[in-house]
């Protein structure tokens, strides 16, 4: 089903901000997914309600399944 | 004399999704809000490669949409 890879990070306040991608590569890289969320933490091009992305907080994937109901 | 002032940007990745059933090609598009208005294009370049290398679709252009407010 449709799977997408959260990026977690944590701003300034110590909330969690997650970047969505659809479509992510499988197997998932960690090395990969670390290296690029090492990428967003150095450039700090995003911004937040509670300021700028400081700390990597985690990285998952979501599977997420949809069963159509009959009416 | 009016002036603009930059108060808003965002980046939108525009990816390659393959052909459909029709065999025309697929544009997928994936938006970032909340991007710096004082970021550079070096730094949006390397943030929109990091992140598409994570997912299939290979990434064919990369946009940036500044707003700004006119004052006058």
């Amino acid at each position: 089903m449709a799977k997408v890879l959260e990026l977690q990070f944590l701003n300034q306040e110590n909330k969690t901000v997650t970047i969505r991608l659809d479509a992510p590569i499988e197997p998932v890289d960690p090395a990969a997914v670390n290296a690029a969320m090492d990428t967003v933490i150095a450039q700090n091009i995003f911004t937040s309600s509670g300021g700028n992305y400081t700390s990597k907080k985690g990285a998952r994937i979501v599977d997420r399944e949809v069963s159509e109901i009959d009416l | 004399m009016a002036t603009a002032a930059l108060i808003d940007s965002a980046m939108r990745l525009e990816l390659d999704g393959g052909l459909d059933a029709d065999n025309k090609p697929v544009v997928k598009y994936k938006n970032f809000a909340h991007v710096k208005t004082s970021s550079t294009p070096d730094q949006l370049y390397a943030v929109a490669n990091a992140l598409s290398g994570l997912q299939v679709y290979p990434l064919v252009m990369i946009t940036r949409n500044d707003s700004f407010a006119i004052h006058s």
